[in-house]
C-alpha cells in the first residue's frame, strides 16, 4: 500500500507545474464556494433577523388554532404563567404578550381597516424592533393608556399627525362593542408597507381593557439569543408546554414565504456547487489522465512484472485523491480566511443594492461561515476527485502489457 | 525439463491482414540454461519471448512449465505465475521512474509479499552484487542506460524467479556496457542456477550464450 501511495505522491511532485495548476483550480473553486456559501448564509441570517425582529419574533405561542384563524376568541388565559415557565427554563429568552384584533380606525375625515396590536411597552422593545422604526414621536409608555402608535402610510391616509386624536372601533371578547379614543404618540416607518398602512399599537393594559379580556393574550412572542435555534427551541418549548392547548411555532411556520424564499436561494447555491464540482472534475481528470497516458509504458512494465489491476487502480486513485486533498486544503484556507475576514469587516453592497435595500436587507452583508456547509463543500470536492479517477484508473488497469510496453 | 514449447504459432491480425510471426516453434529448455534467441529484425524474437513469459496469447500450440500449460490458465493466475516464476528485463526504460534504484528492486518482492526488512536487505545486496552499491538512492533518470539495465537485472534476480526473460537487453547500450551486462547475467546464472533466456541480433552478444537458437521468419533454424 505504502509503495503505491509513494508512487502516486511522487508523480504529483514530478509534474510540479501541472499539479500546481490543478490544485490551484481546485483550491480557488472550493475557496469561492465556501465564501459564497458564507456570504449567502450571512445575508440570510441578516434577512431573517431583520424580518423576525420587526414584528414576528423568533417563536410565537398561541392558543391552538390561532395561526390558522386569527380570532380574539382563540386566546391564551394567564399568559404570565406561561412566560414564567419559559423564563425558568431558559432565562435568556425574552418574552412579550400581545393582544391582536381587527378593527376600524377613524380620524375626523377618514377611516381605515386595521390590525390592533396591544403590546407591553417594556417587554415589546426586547422582542421586536418596532420602537427603533419611529419616524417621529415616541414609542408607547406603560403608564399612559390612551396613546397610539400608527404607521406612516396610515397617518397619511387618515391625515393625522402627532398629538391628533383617532378613534378605534372593534368587537370585544365578550361580544360587546369595543371603542376608544387615542392620541397619536408616534409614527412608524418600518419600510414594510403592509405594516405601515395597517398596524396600530396600543398598550397591552389598554388593550385588555378595550377588548374586555383581563389576563389574556392572543400571542406570546419570544426572542432567542440566536435565531438559528428557532426550530429546535420551539420543539423544546412545545414539549415543555404540552397539554396546555397551545401551539408553539418557529418563524418558519409563521412566515412560510420567507422560508420558501430562503430555500429557493439555497437551491441556487447548489447550482454553484455543481459548477465548482465540474471545474474540479475537469481539472483533476485532465491532470490524472495526462499523467496516465504519459506513463503507458510504465504501466505496461508494472503489469508485466506482476502488479495486480486493482493495485494499478489504487495508485491512480491515490494520485487523484492527493490532488483533491491538497486542493481542498488550499480552498479551505482561502474560503475560511475570506469568510472570517469579511465576517467582521462586512461587504458593502450599497453601490449595487440601492433598489434592493429594504426593511429586511441591508447594504452591508457579513458572511457567516457554517461548519456544516464548509464540510459539505470539502466532502463534495474530495468525492469528485475520487469519482473522476475512475476512468483513468480503469484505462491504466486494462492496458495490455505487451502493447503498453511497445509504446514510448 | 523446465520449459517445453510445442508447435507454437502466432499470427497477428490487424484489420483482417494476417502476419504470421511464429510458424511452429518447438523448443525444450532445461533448468540453469543460458540461452540466446538470435535472429534478424522481424524474425519473431519478441513474439516468442512474450509468449514464453505469459504476456501475450498464442494462436496455437502449447507452452509447458514443468508440465503445466500456461496458455490454458486464467489471466489472474497467469499474473501471479509471472510474479512468482519469471523475471523480466526489457530493452530499455524498465524501471519505475518515481522509485529509486533500491525501491525498484524491492518492488517485485513487495508484490510477492516479502517483508520489509528482508526485501530491503536483499535489494541492497543485489545492487551491490551488480556493482551499484553507491547508487541505491538514485532515481532512474540519474543513471546511465547500462546502470538502469543492471538495476533491472537486479530486480529480476532479487525476486528469486525460475527464469529470467530478457528481450534485447543490450540493444540500447554501447558494446562495452552490453558485453558487461551479459557477463553479469552469465555470472548470476552460474552462481544462482537461474535460467536465462535472452534475445539479440548482435553477434558479439550471442557468442556469450551457452546455447544459441537461431530464428528466421518465425521458424527455428537447424
Ligand atoms: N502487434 C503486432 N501486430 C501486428 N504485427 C506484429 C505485431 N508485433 C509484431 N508483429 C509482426 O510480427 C513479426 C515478428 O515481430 P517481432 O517483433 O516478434 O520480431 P523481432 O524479432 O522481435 O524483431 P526486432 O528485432 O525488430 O525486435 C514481424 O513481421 C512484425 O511486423
Ligand atoms: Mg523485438
Amino acid at each position: 500500500m505504502f509503495t503505491f501511495i509513494k508512487i502516486a505522491l511522487r508523480n504529483i511532485i514530478r509534474n510540479k507545474r501541472r499539479s500546481l495548476i490543478t490544485v490551484s483550480a481546485v483550491g480557488f473553486g472550493l475557496g469561492a464556494l465556501i465564501f459564497i456559501w458564507s456570504f449567502v448564509d450571512g445575508a440570510h441570517i441578516q434577512m431573517i433577523e431583520n424580518y423576525t425582529s420587526l414584528l414576528t419574533g423568533h417563536i410565537q405561542i398561541h392558543s391552538r388554532g390561532f395561526n390558522q384563524r386569527e380570532q380574539l376568541e382563540i386566546n391564551i388565559s394567564n399568559p404570565q404563567e406561561i412566560i414564567n415557565i419559559i423564563e425558568d427554563e431558559s432565562p435568556l429568552v425574552e418574552a412579550s404578550p400581545r393582544i391582536k384584533a381587527f378593527g376600524l380606525i377613524s380620524s375626523p375625515e377618514y377611516s381605515s381597516g386595521i390590525i390592533i396590536l396591544g403590546v407591553d411597552p417594556l417587554q415589546e422593545i426586547k422582542v421586536s424592533s418596532l420602537h427603533k422604526r419611529l419616524k417621529s414621536g415616541e414609542f408607547l409608555d406603560e403608564a399612559e393608556s390612551n396613546e397610539i402608535v400608527i404607521g406612516e402610510s396610515l397617518a397619511r391616509n387618515l391625515n393625522v399627525s402627532l398629538g391628533d386624536k383617532v378613534v378605534i372601533m372593534s368587537q370585544a371578547f365578550d361580544g360587546s362593542i369595543a371603542a376608544g379614543a387615542y392620541y397619536v404618540k408616534g409614527v412608524l416607518d418600518t419600510g414594510a408597507e403592509e405594516i405601515d398602512k395597517s398596524v396600530v399599537l396600543i398598550a397591552y393594559d389598554a388593550a385588555q381593557e378595550l377588548f374586555v379580556m383581563p389576563d389574556r393574550a392572543s400571542e406570546i412572542v419570544l426572542r432567542l439569543e440566536n435565531v438559528e435555534n428557532s426550530p429546535a427551541e420551539a420543539l423544546k418549548f412545545r414539549q415543555l408546554l404540552s397539554g396546555k392547548g397551545l401551539e408553539v411555532l418557529p418563524w418558519q411556520e409563521i412566515s412560510p414565504i420567507l422560508k420558501q424564499w430562503i430555500e429557493f436561494d439555497n437551491g441556487f447555491i447548489w447550482i454553484i456547487v455543481m459548477v465548482v464540482m465540474i471545474v474540479v472534475a475537469i481539472g483533476i481528470l485532465n491532470t490524472v489522465l495526462m499523467g496516465v497516458l504519459e506513463r503507458t509504458r510504465e504501466f505496461g512494465i508494472l503489469l508485466s512484472i506482476g502488479t495486480r489491476r486493482r493495485q494499478i487502480i489504487t495508485t491512480v486513485a491515490w494520485e487523484s485523491l492527493f490532488l483533491g486533498v491538497i486542493g481542498s486544503l488550499i480552498g479551505l484556507c482561502i474560503g475560511y480566511f475570506l469568510s472570517v475576514y469579511f465576517g467582521t469587516a462586512g461587504i458593502d453592497l450599497s453601490v449595487f443594492t440601492q433598489a434592493l435595500s429594504s426593511f429586511y436587507m441591508e447594504a452591508v452583508i457579513y458572511p457567516r461561515l457554517s461548519l456544516g456547509h464548509l464540510l459539505t463543500s470539502m466532502a463534495l470536492v474530495l468525492f469528485t476527485s475520487i469519482i473522476v479517477s475512475v476512468y483513468p484508473a480503469w484505462h491504466a488497469a486494462n492496458l495490455k502489457p505487451v502493447e503498453a510496453i511497445r509504446s514510448i | 525439463m523446465l520449459i517445453q514449447i510445442r508447435n507454437l504459432t502466432k499470427i497477428y491480425k490487424v484489420d483482417s491482414i494476417e502476419t504470421p510471426a511464429l510458424r511452429g516453434i518447438n523448443l525444450d529448455i532445461e533448468r540453469g540454461e543460458f540461452l540466446t534467441i538470435a535472429g534478424p529484425s522481424g524474425s519473431g524474437k519478441t513474439s516468442l519471448l512474450n509468449i514464453i513469459g505469459g504476456l501475450d496469447t498464442l494462436t496455437s500450440g502449447a507452452v509447458l512449465y514443468e508440465n503445466t500449460d500456461i496458455t490454458k490458465i486464467s489471466i489472474s493466475r497467469l499474473a501471479s505465475f509471472r510474479l512468482k516464476q519469471i523475471g523480466f528485463v526489457f530493452q530499455a526504460y524498465n524501471l519505475i521512474n518515481t522509485l529509486t534504484a533500491v525501491e525498484n528492486v524491492e518492488y517485485v518482492m513487495l508484490l510477492q509479499g516479502v517483508d520489509v526488512k528482508t526485501r530491503r536487505q536483499r535489494a541492497v545486496s543485489m545492487l551491490e552484487r551488480v556493482g551499484l552499491g553507491e547508487y541505491i538512492k538514485r532515481f532512474p533518470n540519474e543513471m546511465s542506460g547500462g546502470q538502469q539495465q543492471r538495476v533491472a537485472v537486479a530486480r529480476a534476480i532479487a525476486a528469486h524467479p525460475k527464469v529470467v526473460l530478457a528481450d534485447e537487453p543490450t540493444a540500447n547500450l554501447d558494446s562495452k556496457s552490453g558485453e558487461a551486462l551479459i557477463g553479469l547475467m552469465r555470472q548470476l546464472n552460474e552462481e544462482k542456477n537461474i535460467t536465462f533466456i535472452f534475445s539479440t541480433h548482435d553477434k558479439m552478444v550471442m557468442d556469450k550464450a551457452k546455447r544459441q537458437v537461431f530464428i528466421r521468419d518465425g521458424e527455428i533454424q537447424k
